[in-house]
């Protein structure tokens, strides 16, 4: 089993009054809210934290992409990704991901990834998702009826840049390109593995099982209530005739461990409250637009996680208890917690574990406390499990000199 | 009342087209409800015209307008079907996104048109008066703030349970997802797509009709038609909101027969 450090970057001092007096923390959350001088420590101590988070052995640090969002802030997680392999050696650069059909031409995405993949020596993840709606259709304008069918296309647009030795044309619906010819290329080849966040599209599923890509359920309401969409996604796979193997599949899970259970109360309750009760403030509005959930996955009853969180007000109430009992945290012990997750393992069936140690306004220090525990005694634990399978969704052809940045002492 | 069939035009495309009654021919583009079977201003233009009411593409079936890219092909494809009614400087009515179509027509294909009625027309924005974003609402609660009379809304959809049976609400929230889902592909994100720059084409007598209460088409909008339609007549429904067809049946009713009989 894999084990990856997952940071949101949520901006760390929204008001005690936010609930009541702003009606949501993504699109039209008022940017005077935001404090450059608070957004300044708060990028370098999240780059801290996630390169931390290397030398305590994690396999992978991941980043996202969100917009005109106070819980995210990575526009670009290109930037952040760019940093972090200068500062990084040995983890895997989890990009989760590039919203391609933001981008006009959807070639800028190949660019920038082959350009990671390029300074990290082939450490970088690609992660496609087709981009929640408070990202795609009201932050950036795309409309929901064809978001998705210009997302297929430049993600095929993206593979066919990194495979192809020459330049060609390309005539599709949404993009037309006389010359695509991408320089860089990507050191892994024929291209680094293509991970797939979802919340549970049916169509998502199929394009994953079809295409051999990772399948990543990002969900922030923890493994109990993911269940649901696992069982979808595997039952997918199996109905497909792929093989059931672990490491297709990532799962993402908010962690809090302690010494005990009144220690992590005491540490990780604030935070996650913030999170839960702030983060999560959205106006249901912009949770699922017309045209961008499908009439099948409508009719499937699934909705979508952001839609969930939109029409569960009642998660900005939640208590510590509740978020433990509900699985949205995974609290307590290293021990405890162990157990839990192993749980989660065999009954997701998830060999790619991206854990959320920080969120909400967590302090520096407590990241780190939670993150040593967890890479210390409990990830060491659980590393046994899927061994037995080969992971075919993880960089593995990296080169054999990587470079190292050089020292900053002057030469003279 | 309508009785609805389904036209093969020769480019291979279907239409689901109901008309009824009599007289001279009417074109009614409907708004977001798609075409009903008891619609009470439909049932109020019957009395004197021809009712032929096409459901817009995507309407039925979302792969329809897999293919129609922009306002433009959808233009054209309203140009094949009223070639193939033979349909000629004739009535065209339409209601909201009806009522945009019916301006795109006219604009695109002026001959087509000699008399035009809009009335809560969508198709131009101002940035003083945006109007409430129907599209970031929750499906459930679109309906409820088109509609300015709440007593309105319920004694049609009374109507319509008793005439067409009980709705199941699931499917109701589906059904208005994928009219919208229609819809927003050819207004996303403003609704604003050229055609003020085409409303000099229009070479028909036109009214355009706005509810006095409608927080989505705000009244104002009626000197945005102006400007480009110096011959447009407006008029503005009181105690009516952006389902002003319905809220204000007689009266919206009576107005287009007087626009038409002048």
């Amino acid at each position: 089993m894999k084990f990856h450090w997952f940071h949101l970057m949520p901006y760390p001092q929204l008001p005690e009054n936010f609930k009541t007096d702003y009606r949501s923390v993504w699109v039209d959350v008022p940017s005077s809210l935001f404090d450059p001088k608070v957004g300044h420590r708060a990028y370098n101590e999240y780059l801290d934290e996630l390169e931390y988070a290397e030398s305590v052995g994690f396999d992978g640090i991941c980043v996202n992409e969100h917009h005109q969002n106070a819980y995210g802030l990575m526009p670009s997680p290109n930037l952040i990704a760019a940093s972090l392999a200068r500062r990084t050696s040995t983890a895997k650069l989890v990009v989760m991901g590039n919203s391609v059909a933001l981008y006009d031409p959807p070639t800028r995405v190949a660019e920038e990834m082959a350009m990671l993949d390029c300074i990290s020596g082939g450490r970088l993840v690609a992660g496609f998702p087709v981009g929640t709606p408070f990202d795609t259709v009201y932050a950036y304008g795309k409309s929901p009826a064809t978001l998705r069918d210009k997302y297929y296309e430049g993600c095929k647009l993206v593979l066919r840049a990194w495979t192809e030795p020459e330049p060609f044309a390309f005539n599709g619906k949404y993009t037309q390109l006389r010359y695509v010819n991408v320089w860089p290329r990507p050191v892994q080849k024929p291209h680094p593995p293509v991970w797939i966040p979802g919340g549970g599209s049916v169509e998502t599923w199929d394009w994953c099982v079809d295409n051999d890509f990772l399948y990543a359920n990002l969900s922030y309401f923890g493994y109990i209530q993911g269940q649901k969409v696992n069982d979808g996604y595997w039952a997918t796979v199996e109905k497909k005739g792929k093989e059931k193997n672990p490491y297709r599949c990532g799962f993402l899970q908010f962690i809090a461990v302690a010494r005990d259970d009144a220690e992590a109360e005491k540490l990780y309750s604030g935070p996650a409250s913030y999170f839960y009760s702030r983060c999560l403030h959205v106006y249901p509005g912009f949770a699922q637009p017309a045209g961008y959930t499908s009439i099948a996955t409508m009719r499937a009853g699934i909705e979508s996680m952001v839609a969930r969180a939109a029409n569960r007000m009642a998660v900005e109430e939640l208590t510590w208890k509740e978020m433990i009992t509900r699985g949205y945290v995974v609290a307590g012990s290293p021990e405890s917690v162990r157990q839990q997750l192993e749980v989660l393992a065999d009954k997701m069936h998830v060999g790619h574990l991206m854990v959320l140690c920080q969120y909400g306004d967590m302090s520096k220090e407590v990241t780190m406390y939670n993150t040593t525990l967890f890479a210390k005694e409990v990830m060491p634990k659980l590393r046994y499990k899927f061994s037995e399978y080969e992971d075919k969704w993880w960089p593995s052809t990296g080169l054999a000199e990587p470079a190292t940045p050089a020292p900053l002492t002057a030469v003279v | 009342m309508l009785t609805s069939e389904t036209l093969r035009l020769k480019n291979g495309r279907s239409w689901h087209v109901a008309s009824g009654g009599s007289g001279t021919p009417l074109l009614w583009l409907h708004g977001l409800s798609g075409v009903q079977k008891s619609d009470p201003l439909v049932a109020a233009l019957e009395r004197k015209h021809r009712v032929i009411a096409p459901l817009a593409p995507g309407f039925s079936d979302l792969a329809e307008i897999d293919e129609i890219g922009n306002i433009h092909e959808l233009a054209l494809d309203y140009d094949d079907l009223l070639e193939h009614l033979r349909f000629e400087g004739g009535i065209i009515i339409g209601h909201s996104f009806g009522a945009m179509m019916a301006a795109e027509i006219a604009a695109h294909f002026p001959r087509r048109a000699k008399k035009l009625v809009l009335l809560a027309p969508v198709g131009l924005w101002n940035e003083k008066y945006p109007g409430r974003d129907v599209f970031a609402e929750p499906f459930a609660a679109v309906e409820s703030f088109l509609w300015h009379d709440k007593a309105a809304r319920e004694a049609l959809m009374a109507r319509r349970s008793n005439e067409e049976g009980p709705v199941n609400d699931a499917e109701r929230l589906i059904a208005v997802a994928q009219s919208l889902t229609a819809v927003t592909k050819f207004v996303w994100p403003l609704p604003e797509k050229g055609l003020r720059k085409r409303l000099p084409r229009i070479a028909a007598q036109t009214l355009a009709v706005f509810g006095a209460e409608d927080t989505f088409i705000s009244p104002r909008y009626a000197d945005d038609f102006k400007r480009g339609l110096p011959q447009v007549q407006t008029a503005v429904v009181k105690g009516a909101g952006h389902m002003l067809p319905y809220e204000r049946t007689e009266e919206v009713a009576g107005l287009i027969e007087k626009f038409l009989a002048a």
